[in-house]
């Protein structure tokens, strides 16, 4: 862990000299080996949420299933329920790591996870908001509120956080986020104190889970992450720079309002859709950008593309031991992820204390 | 969310802190006067916090527990307040209209112990296990009674309330109209066969049991409940991929909108073969509706649906 000492600001250094300072350890892994590992890992995580579940199917049925044999309860078993919930498992991983990726990134702030934006606060008050007064009761229709509610909350916390400025600040960004998070988080309390019908579904929401999701709630929005993760790779070289300083960057030739505001997009999009597809998870945004900058290195183009294709391998892995620890009853993912994420989280700031500081 | 919680429970702590503070005050002068007049005829009624002096006849009760709220009724008369599942939704409408009109007193697990002092009631029924914390303070209010848990035998609860009514004998007999209901549709539909009541929560299957209110209900007219580790509890949560483990041959699933097809869940709804017996039932009564009234309605559902498909 040792950083070349170097006094100078990282303005006064030259190009040739800044890229081993930035990076002071060789990469452990080259990063084509690492990407290749982490679709592999993808593909056989996949291949788990689709293989495991509560209802004990033997691989071989399962096998049968997809090559579109199968019985009536293993087909419904695979292809109506593991398939899509596969499927929205992925999605909101890919989700749930660009978001944090391009978060941490943006706020300088190793410890920042899409919820410091006010994303999750914004989509349970929406959430809350369609059950209290709109008597929503089907999962499968927060979707919108959700996904509308992590909207409005991003751009009120961009406006608040960049009021009074030429720029959105990220100091400022992250108090705004926080604060009106917190007003959100008291809404969403007092509309389901008096109503513990809205708790109870709120709290099953709350947790995070894949149970029930499907096609009919991924269609819609699937082009929305699409779209954020496009933004994400575009605005991903000129956080190289921000993560330089302000300065730096503006002096590289980097528009610091535009990559702000595609960025802001880009993680409203892909945390806004998690979220409303899954409700809250927790750790994943948090943890995956830590574990992928440990394997291949902190150029942020990697760190945003790694960690689309990690976290949904975690997704996928917390959401099977969810269905399998509890048969035959289940247990949300977001729950799994938490108690999986909080010890190597511990352990990956242990071993790279300080490197993870960007 | 823990911090939510968190900050959700030092707001309630420092309200019922608030709330201790001035119906301290007031109880003093409360309580005597509630001595005074219970006096000459209290009853010394047994229950899960020991033994009450409770007016002959209460006739200004606040109930903070459903199968107290549905037994009152039953036994004829109408609380001043009571605790209620959804403040929005208020009274089940299942109670009738005149139930409709009772003022609600915060939440079954949120009651509001300053809104049932301002109804100077002669009587408080509530239960340990949800409002433990809440027995001084409504001591102080009016004579309290505590069921020990809504999870207890639902009959059980029913004589209790009776008994702190003063009305055991009538809470006798409506529990005896209750079985003589049963034995008659037993008789008149030959019932025999398995029956499951499903609610549908968050994705899974909540399926419900024999010690279970709206089960045990099931079982009385007849039906058999299909065998299950039920794991000492009223309900176990299933899986919507072991959705075949849920089938019998009368399913019910609970709605809030029994004319609503699209509220079947759809792991039933995808498997429709399985379960050809399949009836939507309002979720206020057959979840909620603990009591005699509650019964007779889930009982004139069970009757509806056995002379549908006889």
């Amino acid at each position: 862990m040792t950083r070349l000492p170097d006094d100078r600001r990282p303005a006064e250094r030259t190009p040739a000299e800044r890229r081993p300072a930035e990076r002071p350890q060789a990469r452990r892994i080259p990063v084509g080996a690492g990407i290749a590992v982490a679709v592999v890992a993808l593909l056989i995580a996949a291949l788990l949420s689709l293989a495991l579940g509560a209802n004990a199917l033997s691989p071989r049925l399962v096998l049968d299933t997809l090559a579109g044999g199968g019985t009536d309860e293993s087909r419904f078993v695979v292809i109506e329920q593991r398939l899509p919930r596969t499927l929205v498992g992925a999605v909101v991983g890919v989700g749930l790591g660009g978001a944090g990726a391009l978060m941490q990134a943006l706020t300088r702030n190793p410890l920042a996870d899409p919820g410091i934006l006010g994303v999750n606060a914004g989509a349970a008050a929406a959430v809350a908001v369609a059950v209290v007064f709109f008597g929503v009761v089907e999962i499968g229709q927060y979707v919108w509120f959700a996904f509308g509610g992590a909207l409005v909350l991003t751009a009120v916390v961009s406006v608040l956080g960049s009021a009074g400025r030429v720029r959105a600040d990220p100091v400022r960004l992250t108090l705004a986020g926080l604060a009106v998070g917190a007003v959100l988080s008291g809404v969403t309390t007092g509309l389901t104190l008096t109503n513990p019908d809205a708790f109870e579904r709120l709290l099953g929401w709350s947790a995070g889970s894949l149970v029930g999701r499907g096609l009919d709630g991924l269609a819609p929005v699937a082009p929305l992450v699409a779209l954020g993760a496009m933004l994400a790779l575009v605005v991903a070289p000129a956080l190289n720079a921000v993560a330089l300083g302000d300065d730096t960057a503006v002096s590289q030739g980097v528009h610091l309002a535009r990559t702000r505001l595609l960025s802001l997009a880009a993680i409203t999009l892909l945390a806004g859709t998690a979220t409303a597809l899954a409700g809250p998870i927790s750790f994943v945004g948090l943890m995956i950008p830590h574990v992928v900058r440990w394997g291949i290195g902190v150029d942020h183009r990697r760190i945003v593309v790694g960690s689309m294709l990690v976290a949904p391998v975690l997704v996928l892995v917390s959401d099977v031991v969810g269905r399998v620890l509890v048969s035959p009853s289940e247990m949300p993912v977001g729950i799994v992820t938490a108690f999986v994420g909080a010890p190597v989280l511990v352990v990956l700031v242990r071993r790279r204390r300080g490197a993870t500081a960007l | 969310m823990l911090i939510r919680l968190a900050s959700a429970s030092v707001a309630v702590a420092l309200s019922v802190a608030l709330s201790a503070c001035t119906t301290g005050v007031g109880s003093a002068a409360d309580g005597s006067e509630a001595d005074a007049s219970s006096s000459s005829s209290a009853r010394a009624v047994a229950h899960a916090r020991g033994e009450t002096a409770v007016p002959a006849a209460p006739q200004r009760v606040v109930v903070l527990e459903p199968v107290a709220l549905d037994t009152t009724i039953a036994l004829g008369i109408v609380p001043v307040g009571a605790a209620v599942l959804n403040e929005a939704a208020g009274v089940p409408a299942y109670l009738g209209d005149e139930a409709a009109s009772i003022e609600t007193v915060g939440t079954v697990t949120e009651p509001d112990v300053e809104k049932i002092a301002s109804l100077a009631p002669d009587l408080v029924i509530g239960t340990e296990s949800r409002h433990s914390a809440l027995y001084d303070q409504l001591s102080a209010v009016a004579p309290t009674v505590f069921l020990a848990s809504q999870a207890d035998p639902w009959k059980d609860n029913v004589a209790l309330v009776g008994e702190a009514l003063g009305r055991a004998d009538e809470a006798t007999a409506l529990l005896a109209d209750y079985q003589a209901r049963c034995d008659e549709i037993a008789s008149e539909f030959d019932v025999s066969g398995t029956a499951q009541l499903i609610r549908p929560r968050d994705g899974l299957l909540t399926l419900y049991g024999p010690e279970s209110f709206a089960g045990s209900t099931l079982e009385c007219v007849g039906f058999e409940t299909p065998e299950r580790d039920w794991e000492d509890s009223i309900s176990v949560d299933l899986s919507p991929e072991k959705v075949l483990d849920a089938t019998a041959d009368q399913v019910f699933v609970t709605t809030t909108d029994v004319s609503d097809e699209s509220t079947t869940p759809e792991a039933i709804s995808d498997n429709a073969s399985a379960f050809p017996e399949l009836h939507l039932v309002d979720q206020s009564y057959w979840i909620t509706g603990v009591g005699p009234l509650g019964g007779l309605a889930v009982l004139d559902d069970i009757e509806g649906v056995l002379s549908r498909t006889r």
